[in-house]
């Protein structure tokens, strides 16, 4: 009897211990997303991940950096490479990033024939779609802001970009949202980050898969602003849209958009909308707007013409040309 | 007997406050095994400690019952190591809500609710607490509204389950002298 | 037996307090009943999505988890779990899910399987739209 009882009670203490460490303290995955302006859009970082405080960490050092990047390359303001290029005569050293673009640019516009451009600066300023005020240009002024723009207008030597013409205003619009996603993405990915997307108005790219699916972006349908045109299953890659209803303007019954056509200085009137998939965000953004300006099979041509590229063109007359990489992940709606 | 020299009320007060002290103890072994126990979710509790809250209410009032439970839920938490983690926010607005619900009823039905109704009042109180407070504060998600009934449905069997246990232990309490006259006499034997 | 004893030990208040409150827990379920129908099963295992599927499509599948397997049947434009192997089946017996925000749960298995969507307004089953 005197035994017993202390070894019931050890027997007891054992059971505990061995409860007790049946616990496992394991982390539950969270989502955390975050939204804020930046380069005139609203941009969403929505990371997945185990500690909530890194996350967040992650994020802010994220967004801290597309604000880094937006103050180098907007078109005017204190810091901007850009305006100071704009400025100069001949040209001027640029940073390390403006620099990069400049490159990346530079090729998209070599091999679209120069349906990419970024000398566009007076003939936006011109327009004015961005403004409160936008207006049709007369041909002569739209002659004279073209003036030194075209392949060439540009040139890139290690960090110094150089202007064919003093009064070149360059504007990097067009691929510098889909640059300050890779660096967002490129900082998410030093922080640990293995499942997120970065969508800044459109441009999106996405890092790893959501949770063991694929990430599942649908495109805008180009005429039905409530509807979708297609659905796509992505992971680990960037997707970017130029369509023709996003920046817009009516006069005399005729829409006059953002998206122009360097060769004429007019908005572009192929296509309705162009999507591109490609690992790099900047090159999407840069590749979705020289498409949409060749127009469907030159743009697809041009797709093809990079690796692990892909796209989906909408042509003015609503008929969808598709990239047959693509075909296997898109589901039409 | 007691020696001459000690005042009998003031020996019933430390007597009182020692029970109390154990009571406290034993509710925070109950609710740290509980914790280690498997469970189906995370707030489909037993309340196994809610005896001693009981026991506490039906012997020494509705103070002596507040008492027990908070200091159980904040020693609890502390051994636990979930001091104001989500979990410790659920155990306190589920205990709190439960606490003044039995307090409440029992002042107000007096003799006539048995531990078994203050315990399953206790129960229902404590699965809307943690509820309310979980939709309010951590997950503003309305689907959880949809775990609500089969939450309340296990407190009500727990509640009785509970009761019982509180009931057959007051009884064992109330034959022993320390606690003898405390508290309302024993509810009449279920005269159907 | 056990039960009589319990009974014997409730007040006649107690017995109707423990009624109404069963009355409460019917009503409950039947407030729940109300929600909007759902668009999409989604089961998760561990934290992880492990298999999505709409709701319209009858559709069965076994799932492996910890304990065995779960089979997860949609019928009828409801879910529910057809089969299980965990030792108390208390998720089989959770019945069918069909409204937005449901859940049942095998916590053996570690599987937790809500209902997502609007079934009248089907837009919203994608991550991100890209215009």
């Amino acid at each position: 009897m005197s035994l017993t009882r202390p070894l019931v009670i050890l027997l007891l203490l054992a059971l505990l211990g061995f409860l007790a460490l049946q616990r496992c303290a394991g982390e539950r995955p969270q989502q955390l997303s975050r939204s804020r302006i930046l380069m005139g859009t609203v941009v969403e970082i929505s990371v997945h991940g185990a500690d909530p405080g890194r996350l967040e960490a992650a994020v802010t050092d994220a967004f801290a950096e597309m604000a880094r990047i937006e103050r180098l390359m907007r078109p005017a303001g204190e810091g901007s490479d850009v305006a100071r290029l704009t400025a100069s005569a001949q040209g001027t050293e640029v940073a390390p990033e403006t620099a990069a673009v400049i490159a990346l640019g530079l090729q998209v516009g070599a091999e679209s024939g120069g349906a990419f451009d970024m000398g566009l600066g007076r003939l936006k300023e011109l327009w004015g779609i961005e403004t409160e005020s936008p207006r049709v240009p007369a041909p002569a002024e739209i002659r004279q802001a073209l003036a030194g723009t075209g392949q060439g207008d540009l040139r890139l030597d290690s960090r110094r970009v150089e202007k064919a013409q003093p009064a070149l205003a360059v504007d990097l619009g067009a691929i510098a949202k889909g640059y300050a996603v890779d660096r967002a993405v490129e900082l998410l990915r030093r922080a640990g980050i293995e499942s997120a997307t970065v969508n800044a108005g459109g441009n999106i790219r996405l890092i790893g898969d959501h949770d063991g699916r694929p990430w599942r972006i649908a495109i805008q349908h180009p005429r039905d602003a409530a509807g979708q045109l297609a659905l796509l299953e992505l992971a680990d890659v960037s997707v970017s849209t130029s369509g023709d209803y996003e920046r817009f303007f009516e006069q005399d019954g005729v829409r006059y958009h953002h998206i122009f056509d360097p060769r004429t200085g007019y908005p572009a009137g192929r296509c309705r909308s162009v999507t591109v998939v490609t690992p790099s965000a900047a090159l999407a953004d840069a590749l979705s707007t020289a498409a949409f300006v060749l127009g469907p099979e030159e743009g697809l041509a041009l797709l093809r013409r990079f690796p692990a590229t892909e796209g989906l063109i909408v042509a003015a007359d609503g008929t969808p040309h598709v990239t047959p990489g693509l075909e296997a992940r898109l589901t039409w709606r | 007997m007691t020696s001459s020299a000690v005042d009998p009320a003031e020996l019933e007060r430390i007597r009182r406050r020692i029970f109390l002290a154990l009571f406290i103890a034993l509710a925070v072994a109950l609710h740290t095994l509980e914790a280690l126990l498997p469970s189906p979710a995370p707030w489909f509790r037993l309340g196994f400690a809610n005896i001693l809250t009981l026991t506490a209410l039906f012997l020494y009032g509705g103070r002596a019952a507040w008492s027990v439970t908070l200091a159980r839920i904040a020693v609890g938490s502390l051994f636990l190591g979930t001091l104001f983690s989500p979990g410790f926010l659920l155990s306190l607005s589920g205990g709190v809500a439960a606490v003044a619900l039995m307090t409440g009823a029992r002042a107000l039905a007096g003799p006539r609710l048995g531990p078994v109704g203050v315990s399953v009042l206790g129960a229902a109180g404590h699965a809307a607490g943690q509820v309310l407070i979980a939709w309010l504060l951590l997950i503003r998600h309305d689907g959880i509204w949809t775990l609500f009934p089969f939450l309340l449905l296990f407190s009500l069997g727990t509640g009785i389950a509970n009761g019982v246990a509180a009931d057959l232990l007051l009884e064992l309490l109330r034959a022993h002298p320390a606690f003898a006259g405390q508290g309302a006499p024993p509810p009449g034997e279920g005269a159907a | 037996m056990a039960l009589k004893a319990i009974w014997r030990r409730l007040t006649p208040l107690d017995r109707l307090v423990v009624l109404i409150l069963l009355l409460g827990v019917g009503a409950a379920f039947v407030l729940v009943g109300q929600r909007p129908r759902g668009a999409q099963v989604v089961v998760e295992q561990g934290g992880r999505v492990v298999f999505t599927a709409p709701l319209r499509d009858d559709r069965t599948v076994g799932l492996p988890g910890p304990h065995g397997e779960t089979v997860v049947a949609i019928r009828h434009g409801r879910a529910c779990i057809a089969a299980a192997s965990c030792p108390n089946k208390v998720c089989m017996g959770m019945g069918e899910v069909s409204r937005r925000g449901e859940l049942i749960a095998c916590v053996p298995n570690a599987l937790v399987l809500h209902i997502e969507g609007d079934a009248g307004d089907e837009a919203k089953d994608y991550d991100l739209l890209s215009r």
